[in-house]
């Protein structure tokens, strides 16, 4: 397993896009970057992640529903949700559909990188974790 | 009743002077002149009840001297009169308070019912600033 | 699938008037008080000469009594009222401060996204100062970066004015200037400066005014307003290809209604709700702050109107703005 996250950014605003994966690349994070949920799926389909920058608020799909939507479909990404405006009811909706965290716009770079690192930690972990589970059942069975 | 005084800036002189010597005829005392700058200038040393602007001209455009003349005089009456009609700019026209946004050509009977229907309106924009009540 | 805004009156404004105490019908209450104490008071005199003292005082006695059961539930009455008046005031308060709250979110959402790319391009801009800074020495492609990142920042400035200016302008208490209109002609001027973009996109207008409509008296270049943004929306709402028809009517007699209906892509029912809030919309960022319609609402309902929606996802919309009018006899 490589040690840098592959990360999904899915926003509606296209500078914020591109300029963000230009960011993240100088910190050595290799990041792809969609404009909406409905591409978002499309490229996971297709790709393999580690960890999704999602927006909150976008036209068609709506964050919090992407969110739920990519949990079912796809649980061992781990997502972080952006959000211009923050709201008590959104955050406890997000921690309760297993978002890893949700961030504040505008969100210093530095605190992006540490979220997505740490987002990328925790699914390693996890991982590890089932493969371990999964070796010792082998064992037994065997 | 005093004279009703109408100003139309216009980079287009022939329709210029048109439409001056046009509004003359139906007596009202109109004065034309070819730019937003000059526009200014005048509006400075001279009283006009409604002012017909164009929209697209070179130097000073019709949306920045729109601008200008409600921030100099804003109680001065704007019809904005274009021949390159857009929705955006008759939106922003009258965001930014003209009266009226019309497209050229437009009839000279039309023209002097909007330009009274402006002039109404300063006199009641006028009335009220007398008798003490709020101004927008 | 309607959805009412309510007709001014109803909607809480900026100011509001103290409660009264006492209201018109306290009065009529003190007036029934007074009566049903004079007169047996006033039969005392007759009653003391013809029948004899004790019947004056009974007579008096019920006055009396009269007097303090009405005075003690005209008091009870004051009292409710009173609470009702603090209700409602406390009611329309929490209401505003409901739409205050909500303005707020949407208005931080607006800016925030703005902030966002502008606290991205200045990282971005630190970064190619550290690599090649801004020299002799500085190759032509970061110079060009770094360029791009400025004219982005000043972007992003300007969409956050635009978000402010329109804000102040939603805030800023309009008072309108009545004047009498021809709606038929004021709608018809809006109509044909939107027709020439309509066409473009194989847009028709169909026209169909009543005829000696009566003069409305309103504020007529309010009310361009509102029918430019309608007819605006009702052409965007159509991809390519189709109808908007624009329709005047009597409403009442002493009302006008004027409809602007589009065979465009229709709302769907849960955006009907918020479909006159301010920032609600469905243009992608940066296109429209969506403050179009919830002015054209603030606009109506100070002009004593009202304006409604009806929509079908697939078939259209249609809007319907209801105004009162003053029938004048002629022009001005």
């Amino acid at each position: 397993m490589s040690s840098k996250p592959k990360v999904l950014i899915v926003d509606d605003e296209e500078r914020f896009r591109t300029t963000l994966r230009k960011l993240l690349l100088v910190k050595g994070i290799d990041a792809a970057s969609v404009g909406s949920a409905r591409e978002a799926f499309d490229e996971l389909d297709t790709g393999s992640y580690d960890v999704i920058l999602l927006d909150v608020k976008m036209p068609e799909m709506d964050g919090i529903e992407a969110l739920a939507e990519m949990k079912r479909r796809f649980p061992h990404l781990e997502v972080i949700m952006l959000t211009g405006h923050a709201s008590v009811d959104v955050a406890v909706e997000i921690m309760r559909l297993g978002g890893f965290e949700y961030l504040l716009k505008p969100c210093p770079i530095e605190e992006l990188t540490d979220k997505v690192e740490a987002a990328f930690e925790r699914k390693k972990n996890r991982e590890s974790r089932a493969r371990k589970k999964e070796s010792t059942q082998e064992e037994t069975a065997s | 009743m005093s004279e009703f005084r109408v100003l139309i800036v216009d980079d287009e002189i022939d329709f210029l002077e048109t439409l001056v010597k046009r509004l003359k005829k139906r007596k009202l005392d109109a004065v034309g002149v070819a730019s937003g700058e000059k526009a200014l200038d005048i509006l400075d040393r001279e009283r006009f009840d409604v002012v017909i602007l164009d929209v697209r001209m070179p130097g000073l455009d019709g949306i920045e001297t729109l601008k200008e003349i409600k921030r100099r005089t804003p109680l001065t009456e704007v019809i904005m009169l274009t021949g390159h009609a857009s929705v955006e700019s008759g939106m922003q026209g009258m965001q930014l308070g003209a009266f009226d946004y019309v497209i050229k050509p437009a009839g000279i009977d039309d023209l002097i019912e909007k330009l009274n229907q402006a002039r109404e309106r300063k006199l009641l924009h006028e009335e009220r600033i007398r008798s003490g009540r709020n101004v927008p | 699938m309607r959805k009412e805004s309510g007709p001014a009156g109803t909607c809480p404004d900026i100011d509001f008037t103290p409660y009264p105490i006492e209201e018109p019908g306290q009065s009529r209450l003190r007036l029934f008080q007074a009566l049903i104490t004079l007169l047996p008071a006033a039969l005392a005199i007759p009653l003391f000469l013809c029948a004899g003292p004790i019947y004056a005082l009974l007579a008096l006695s019920v006055a009396a009594v009269s007097f303090m059961v009405a005075g003690y539930y005209i008091g009870r009455i004051a009292r409710a009222n009173e609470q009702k008046c603090k209700l409602d005031l406390q009611l329309i308060q929490s209401q505003k401060l409901a739409a205050i709250g909500e303005l707020s979110s949407g208005i931080a959402h607006e800016i925030n996204n703005p902030l966002a790319i502008i606290g991205q391009e200045v990282e971005w801009m630190k970064h190619l100062m550290k690599e090649g800074g801004c020299g002799s020495n500085t190759p032509v492609g970061g110079m060009s970066e770094f360029n791009e990142s400025l004219i982005e920042i000043g972007r992003q400035v300007d969409r956050c004015r635009e978000i402010t200016h329109k804000l102040l302008d939603f805030a800023r208490k309009k008072e309108p200037l009545i004047q009498a209109v021809d709606m038929n002609r004021l709608i018809e001027d809006m109509a044909k400066l939107v027709e020439k973009e309509a066409r473009q996109r194989n847009v028709l207008i169909e026209r169909n005014y009543q005829a000696d409509l009566p003069l409305v008296r309103t504020d007529p270049p309010l009310l361009r307003q509102v029918v430019l943004n309608l007819l605006n929306n009702a052409n965007w709402a159509i991809e390519d290809r189709g109808v908007i028809t624009i329709s005047t009517m009597r409403a009442g007699k002493n009302a006008v209604e004027f409809m602007v209906s589009d065979t465009g892509c229709g709302i769907p029912p849960e955006n009907l709700d918020k479909i006159f809030d301010p920032f609600f919309t469905t243009k992608p960022p940066g296109k429209g702050t969506g403050l179009g319609l919830s002015i054209c609402h603030g606009i109506i309902s100070k002009l004593g109107g009202s304006i409604s929606v009806d929509s079908e996802v697939g078939k259209g919309t249609t809007f319907t703005v209801h105004l009162p009018a003053e029938t004048t006899k002629g022009k001005n």
